[in-house]
């Protein structure tokens, strides 16, 4: 009884000091909803639906490119600009004018496989072109499925592409970026009190008193959730009223990446804090951490259009799983029964295991140690 | 009736010895001071006694308690207010009083607190705007709000103005009214000799005297410092030295222009053949003190070391 006593003071205490807190309004609250504003501005040009002009090319039409092109056209993203092939020339032309964001090219000869995109060179590293080529490696991937054998299965992974792209609008992969990304931020940044109280001497303080300890990171981790879910909330609904996003929400996916994804960079800010001397090597320190991956994790481009060379380094972020996690529940509406999702999550709870019992180690080692 | 035992005290970092051998007991009701200089061990023992640190021999024992296996019910039998500003400073005097509350079971009023401390009026200010002394005032109400046996006052009008400095001790005199135990560590030599039932100087790891402030000043060398400044100038000071000197009751003299300083043992008798030599010669002077001893020159003769804040 007296434990609740505890818990519901300190739980008090904790959303006192964070609402009073000018800098978690400030990175919790503005920053994320400023730069979502920002890049919903700039890139989604203000039209509603993410559409990209093409046009097929076939020099000799057989049955295989007949096949290719029905398929191609379930692809919602894809506006066609003729609905017959039309000429490699007079494709290159359109593409030269701008009048369409790329030709693709279906295969000549009936055992031919490969399929080819022409883009203009200007347009080679924008958005636009990066989501065509996507798009079409999703497609061929998911040919080379079928290739290998199956053909219920073919059908089903068609559908499946359709049902994702359905909805593939920037600002959708935005939102569910800005989200993850604000999320991650209050746990790599939020921590920054941790160093400060025991600067100040009040952690020490507070082992003084009959408090129980754990009671007191326990009610703090339930504020930090909550805010999380606060800033969910609110961007979502700038996201939606705002610029016309449009969520599948799965509650059961979102909820369990939501929930690891917040205790893993949680644990990761923890870390920091575990072996930062003051308020400033710490900001610097989450200031490295949030830039690496706020650029390099898909959240506002997607990471296929990155450099060959980076991806790997992706690939090792865990904001990079939150952000896909995020989505596969906010967005794309699977998820937690897919392979990936959970490969995801794993890595989250690997990243945060990690990080938690390396700052639980240092923060004993030092009070051992302290004058 | 002993509140706090220690016995034995030792502790090292390394190969240095910061507390060597420290043994004391701590009556019920009193204000029991721990003075010395910086580096002496101070420090470490009180976070010995608090918990906070492991002693690596002796022991510390609160009425039978320790902190080995009573570690929970002697956090509750004391009240501590740390040097550092260790409070919660977006948080109001009042709700840092209500959180700290909740950690007790029979926590004292907030309210009365409040009012005891002096900060009422300030009660919902954020306590990063408070100044100093209230502060200060706010960490002692909160290590009072459990309502403890023993407190623990390290440093507690560090930094203050003298204002500020004078309502701290008014608080201190009011818990020792309470029948409070109070353990106290402070800077200034006055602070200990004004406050202290009991007086313990620490150098070095040890203990090198211990008892009530004006038993140790008594305890001190009978010698006085007499200081007389002459009207008639350097000549008449510069004679009424050799005059001095020639006294039995005058050990030695010191001059500086007109002004001259003499020790003796028995300043009565030296003062009175003194002024019976100035007024034969018509010699006014001008002002006369005799030095009273104090803690601080009780600190220096046993520590060696000058008092500095």
């Amino acid at each position: 009884m007296s434990a609740l006593k505890q818990f519901r003071s300190m739980f008090l205490t904790h959303v006192k000091m964070t609402l009073r807190e000018k800098q978690v309004w400030f990175w919790g609250i503005f920053f994320p909803v400023i730069l979502m504003v920002i890049f919903m501005l700039i890139f989604s040009g203000g039209s509603d639906d993410f559409k990209v002009k093409v046009a097929a090319v076939a020099d000799a039409s057989h049955e295989g490119t007949g096949m290719m092109l029905a398929q191609l056209k379930q692809i919602p993203v894809f506006e066609w600009i003729e609905e017959e092939p039309v000429t490699r020339a007079y494709a290159e032309e359109l593409v030269k004018d701008k009048e369409i964001a790329a030709a693709i090219v279906l295969p000549s000869a009936a055992g031919d496989t490969s399929l080819s995109l022409i883009l203009n060179k200007e347009d080679e590293q924008n958005s636009t072109s990066m989501a065509v080529i996507g798009l079409l490696n999703e497609y061929v991937q998911t040919a080379n499925l079928m290739a290998a054998g199956a053909e219920p299965v073919f059908s089903l992974d068609v559908e499946s592409i359709s049902a994702g792209s359905d909805d593939l609008k920037y600002q959708d992969f935005l939102l569910t970026g800005m989200i993850a990304l604000s999320i991650a931020q209050g746990g790599l940044f939020g921590m920054v009190d941790m160093v400060e109280m025991r600067r100040k001497g009040l952690i020490k303080r507070l082992r003084m008193t009959p408090a129980r300890m754990g009671l007191f990171g326990l009610s703090d981790m339930l504020m930090r959730l909550l805010f999380a879910v606060f800033q969910i909330i609110l961007l979502s609904l700038i996201g939606v009223y705002g610029f016309g996003a449009t969520l599948h929400i799965d509650l059961i996916s979102l909820l369990i990446i939501f929930l690891f994804g917040a205790l893993a960079f949680n644990a990761i800010g923890y870390f920091f804090s575990s072996f930062s001397k003051t308020t400033e090597a710490y900001m610097g320190i989450a200031n490295i951490a949030s830039f690496l991956m706020m650029f390099l994790s898909g959240v506002f481009f997607p990471i296929e259009t990155m450099p060959g060379w980076l991806q790997p380094v992706s690939k090792a972020l865990p904001l990079t799983y939150f952000v896909s996690g995020l989505r596969d529940g906010m967005v794309y509406a699977t998820g937690w029964l897919s392979g990936a999702f959970w490969f995801g999550v794993g890595v989250l709870v690997l990243w945060g295991a990690v990080t938690f019992l390396l700052g639980s180690l240092l923060y004993r080692n030092r009070s051992l140690t302290a004058r | 009736m002993t509140v706090l035992e220690v016995q034995n005290l030792r502790k090292s970092y390394g190969s240095v010895q910061a507390v060597k051998d420290i043994s004391f007991a701590v009556e019920a009701g009193e204000i029991f001071t721990i003075i010395g200089p910086n580096g002496a061990g101070k420090t470490t023992t009180l976070e010995m006694i608090e918990g906070l640190v492991q002693p690596d021999g002796g022991s510390i024992s609160y009425g039978g308690l320790s902190w080995d296996k009573d570690a929970e019910a002697i956090r509750k039998l004391i009240g501590v207010q740390p040097q550092a500003e260790a409070m919660f400073d977006l948080l109001t005097p009042q709700e840092n009083l209500e959180l700290f509350a909740s950690f007790y079971e029979k926590p004292m009023s907030v309210i009365e607190i409040l009012d005891m401390v002096n900060l009422t009026e300030h009660r919902h200010k954020k306590v990063k705007v408070l100044s100093g002394g209230q502060r200060q005032r706010l960490a002692i109400g909160l290590a009072m709000i459990g309502d403890p046996q023993v407190l623990f006052l390290d440093e507690p009008t560090t930094g203050l103005d003298p204002q500020a400095r004078r309502n701290i001790w008014d608080i201190v005199l009011a818990l020792k009214e309470m029948g409070k135990t109070t353990i106290l560590t402070t800077h200034y030599m006055d602070e200990a000799e004004k406050l202290s039932d009991r007086v313990c100087i620490v150098d070095a790891g040890e203990i090198v005297t211990l008892d009530a402030p004006e038993a140790l000043i008594g305890r001190l060398t009978k010698e006085r410092e007499v200081r007389m400044t002459f009207v008639n100038g350097d000549i008449a000071a510069e004679e009424a030295e050799s005059f001095a000197g020639a006294q039995s009751s005058i050990l030695r003299t010191e001059r500086i222009g007109k002004d001259l300083k003499l020790w003796t043992e028995r300043p009565e008798e030296a003062l009175h053949a003194l002024f019976g030599f100035t007024r034969d010669r018509g010699w006014r002077i001008d002002q006369v003190s005799i030095r009273e001893m104090s803690l601080e020159d009780v600190f220096i003769s046993y520590t060696g070391k000058e008092w500095r804040d």
